[in-house]
């Protein structure tokens, strides 16, 4: 099922926005209201036709959709969508590669060794251990960094992009199996840009979604559908291309399957209590791999879509990997994740060809959208909404802070206005709202994450309200060098005249030069272009 | 006859993000205090929806206090019949909750028992899902009250229709086209400068708000930022606009529970518009040593519920406001070995309000004829209460929005 229906928000945000102008037009004159006559293609993207506000100096407004994008609006929007955003010198430089030999370079992660990555990361002392407090909070600043800190961006972006797909919330699996979720990251990351076959068979036995789902629980006499129906649903097929009795099928087909527990030995003289704590302890300890109970697992035969056999859970997901359905849903996942939120059926046709050609290989269909016309022009440019994760990511590595720099602020007092605003973004890595991943798109935009956006720069570039210093700016000082190199990185050069206007304005009324440089970065980061990718 | 809103408009001479809230709000009390009858007739329904999270334990809530079975099951956790509020059937309330015992002695209290679903899930997360989603099958992608939300969108425009206590939309709250607020901590709720809450008119905040009244319509998502960034504002200036009008009728406790509720008051209060109303009070899954935190809980809710209930009454709202309260499940008739209960099933929910009829609904609950080892049977669907909630108090039929017809529960007359 399409769990984000940006279609009826849109008409509504654009019946409000109509009673907003009508009230303005009419000077305080009764709003009659509701008379829609503004396009519909307000929301979305630009409209060349449209003309009745200033888009004087946009990028985005006033250009054809089908339009290329070349320079840095190029070079910036493929390391946002490819990425978490670049910072000057990567912008310097993508803007002058070849498109083509830009996206293979960003594609050819084995090239890029990650150990200098790996052995900062672990000099950041997060609290990782099974079972150790604050494991949750640490995953996020770990995930956080690690997006800021790799020299592989793409293949970070790829492990996002399963996260929200192949979904897992850590507050069902609780703290003492939290670093499950890690696993299953590391899973994601490894696998992310191989064949998906591999991917969805190794996540079906995944111990984080063994227990997310409900797997552990499937038993011959009582199959638990939970799996079998996401599977279906949401990670490979897409709703309507099975039936209820496909579903009861392959829940059958997936009975029995088991993760390992620990063998613990008590001291008989151990009391109940203790007892629990050791096998805790030893369940924290643990690594549990797949097996199958068999005397759990339903062996008889079973039909599935229109197929009859004696089927495990294995052979269910090599069915499933057949469908032209499931050929078609990754296509469009995968496309909407990194283009834009509502692909014709021309636009996932190459996909789908590269789906069969390359025997599912994703690193395949990521190459052929990063080079699709569909990518690469207008259409694309700022056609999605910055999630909470784009939004932090993305500031670390343009204003190239050092995460440990910010996170280690987090354990002090005056962090505590940092951490409430990240919260408040509503976007907890490893904690999605339910199966379905993290809505987006528009539903990321509420008043309190607005203000959560707006908190969360203040608490970071003016931590205990006095001004970070910020190595991107070091030594600048008059407003429109700061502007420039600012909505050079972040916005791609392209700041509209009018925004560079007031944002001049109250720089000039800023005497400090500290106070200054910060403020510029808020202005620019909190800017409503900002809030795309 | 002018509705709420067109009155809301009228005050309204030059708009810009900021200024909107407050000079709309001007415009709506100077208003009232000339028409208070329109004010009056006009005034939407409130619902204000109360989660007890973790699995409220359903029989140290409503105690079956004639029931010898319930002492043999509760050696430690019985309350003592002695101690029993009683209501009426050999049922009475815990002693912690005097002020709701109040409530029903002034008749405006109803309680409904063996409230539950078929196939009874075990699991918080799952059982939670299943309330807020109200379908035991988990069929729909939001929630009963986003639901009920978007059949009477038509006529809510205000960003505080569904307003929740809390950092992020409620399950039970989602949905596609009617956006919800929500306020963790008024104070939180705003745009802070280095550090410290700022006006619209702060010279830095101003710029930044320059930016989005600017930001062309045409640009992609032009109308979402502007729109954002505007109704953040406007909903941020409503709630400081109504904190300074209200004057709480009562002393609220100090708990948080109490403190969300005292927002929810207010914003009630100053007519912002609230529909529906949303907040949680959780520490209710009392695995072990559970008579001293359950006991705390209970006075933690009956304090706040009460004083809530005094405020509106005092500020003439008592008949526009109910409230109910739910939980996941309840838990274990039997105590277990750790002087607490495991999770259950059936429950009982409280509904309180001027407009609620007094009385005990629902057949009583066996404590012997019991499933899935040792649990309650439900004798009420949950979705007949919140039928009754969506049919009887907000006049919606429920059909569509409960994916079925479910029997009225009478705690409400019918309409």
């Amino acid at each position: 099922m399409d769990r984000s229906q940006p279609r009826e928000l849109r008409a509504r945000l654009l019946r409000r926005r109509m009673s907003r102008r009508t009230i303005l037009a009419g000077g305080g004159a009764l709003a009659a209201g509701g008379a829609a006559t503004a396009a519909a293609s307000l929301y979305a993207f630009p409209d060349a036709s449209g003309g009745a506000d200033d888009g004087a100096g946009s990028p985005a407004a006033n250009r054809a959709p089908e339009e290329p994008l070349d320079g840095v609006a190029w070079a910036g929007h493929l390391l946002r969508r490819a990425g978490f955003g670049g910072s000057r010198a990567e912008l310097e430089r993508f803007a002058r590669l070849p498109k083509e030999e830009a996206v293979e370079e960003l594609l050819a992660i084995e090239r890029v060794n990650v150990r200098p990555l790996e052995e900062r990361l672990a000099a950041m002392g997060f609290s990782l251990e099974p079972g150790s407090d604050g494991i949750v909070r640490d995953m996020q600043g770990w995930w956080l960094s690690r997006m800021a800190l790799t020299p592989r961006p793409l293949e970070e972006r790829v492990t996002y992009f399963w996260h929200g797909l192949l979904t897992t919330q850590v507050s069902v699996l609780g703290p003492d199996r939290a670093h499950w979720c890690l696993w299953q990251n590391e899973l994601y990351r490894s696998k992310g840009l191989g064949r998906f076959d591999e991917l969805i068979h190794a996540t079906a036995k995944d111990p984080a979604m063994m227990v997310y789902l409900d797997t552990v629980e499937s038993t011959k006499e009582h199959p638990n559908e939970n799996f079998a129906r996401e599977l279906l649903e949401l990670f490979t097929m897409g709703e309507g291309n099975y039936t209820e009795e496909d579903v009861r099928e392959a829940a059958r087909a997936f009975t029995g399957w088991r993760l390992t527990r620990p063998r613990v030995q008590f001291d008989p003289d151990l009391s109940e209590e203790e007892r629990r704590e050791r096998f805790r302890e030893a369940l924290r300890q643990h690594r549990p791999e797949w097996f199958l109970a068999a005397r759990q697992h339903d062996f008889g035969e079973k039909t599935f879509l229109g197929r009859t056999g004696p089927w495990g859970g294995e052979e269910i997901i090599d069915i499933v990997l057949e469908q032209p359905a499931t050929a078609r849903y990754i296509s469009r996942r995968l496309f909407r994740f990194f283009v834009h939120d509502e692909p014709t059926d021309e636009e996932l046709e190459p996909l789908v060809a590269a789906w069969n050609e390359s025997g599912h290989e994703i690193r395949s269909l990521v190459r052929t959208i990063l080079l699709s016309p569909s990518f690469g022009s207008f259409r694309a440019y700022r056609a999605l909404v910055r999630s909470p994760v784009e939004f932090v990511v993305g500031m670390l590595r343009g204003l190239e802070l050092d995460p440990a720099e910010l996170f280690r602020a987090e354990r002090r007092r005056e962090g505590a206005a940092l951490v409430r605003a990240y919260i408040a973004m509503d976007q907890l890595l490893f904690n999605p709202p339910n199966v379905a991943g993290w809505p987006g798109g528009p539903a990321w935009l509420s008043s309190s994450t607005f203000f959560a956006r707006l908190n969360f720069l203040d608490a970071a570039l003016f931590p205990g309200g006095r001004p970070r210093e910020l190595p991107l700016l070091a030594g600048l000082s008059d407003p429109d060098e700061l502007l420039e190199v600012l909505s050079y990185v972040f916005l791609d050069g392209e700041l509209r005249d009018s925004a560079r206007t007031v944002m001049r304005a109250h720089l000039q009324e800023v005497s400090d030069a500290h106070e200054r440089r910060a403020t510029a970065a808020y202005l620019v980061l909190a800017s409503p272009e900002y809030q795309l990718i | 006859m002018l509705s709420r809103r067109d009155f809301v408009k009228g005050g309204v001479a030059l708009v810009t993000i900021g200024t909107t809230a407050q000079s709309l709000l001007k415009g709506a009390v100077a208003f009232a205090a000339q028409h208070p009858e329109a004010v009056a007739a006009t005034r939407p329904k409130t619902l204000i929806l109360v989660q007890l999270a973790g699995g409220n334990d359903g029989l140290r809530t409503l105690i079956p206090y004639e029931d010898g079975n319930y002492f043999d099951a509760r050696p430690t956790l019985a309350i003592d019949p002695e101690e029993v509020l009683p209501l009426e059937d050999g049922l009475g309330l815990h002693p912690n909750l005097r002020g709701l015992h109040e409530l029903w002695s002034e008749g405006t209290l109803a309680v409904v028992q063996g409230v539950g679903y078929p196939n009874q899930n075990y699991s918080h997360f799952k059982s939670m899902a299943i309330w807020q989603a109200g379908d035991p099958e988990l069929s729909f992608d939001n929630g009963w009250l986003g639901r009920t939300l978007e059949a009477m969108e038509s006529e809510i425009h205000d960003p505080l229709a569904g307003f929740n206590i809390g950092t992020s939309t409620p399950p039970e709250l989602r949905n596609a086209t009617v956006p919800i607020t929500s306020v963790q901590d008024p104070e939180q709720f705003g745009i802070r400068v280095r550090g410290r809450p700022a006006e619209p008119s702060e010279p830095r905040t101003a710029a930044l708000l320059k930016l989005y009244e600017e930001y062309p319509a045409n640009s992609p998502f032009g109308v979402l930022l502007e729109t954002t960034a505007d109704t953040a504002v406007s909903t941020s200036q409503q709630l400081q606009a109504a904190a300074a009008l209200y004057e709480p009728a009562v002393d609220y406790p100090q708990t948080a529970f109490a403190a969300g509720l005292s927002v929810l008051a207010q914003a009630i209060v100053a007519d912002l518009g609230v529909r529906v109303g949303h907040i949680s009070l959780g520490g209710f899954d009392t695995h072990t040593n559970e008579a001293a935190a359950h006991d705390a809980l209970m006075a933690t809710l009956d304090e706040g519920l009460s004083a809530f209930y005094r405020d509106l009454e005092a500020h003439g709202r008592a008949d526009d406001v109910i409230v109910a309260t739910w939980s996941e499940f309840a838990r274990r008739v039997r105590e277990n070995a750790n002087g607490g209960t495991d999770h259950g099933a059936a429950n009982c929910l409280f509904v309180v309000g001027r407009s609620v009829r007094r009385g005990l609904y629902g057949d009583p609950v066996s404590l012997t004829d019991l499933i899935d080892g040792g649990n309650l049977r439900h004798t009420v669907d949950f979705r007949s209460v919140y039928a009754t909630l969506i049919e009887r108090w907000f006049g919606v039929p429920h059909d569509e929005l409960l994916g079925g017809r479910w029997p009225m529960v009478d705690f409400l007359p019918s309409v």
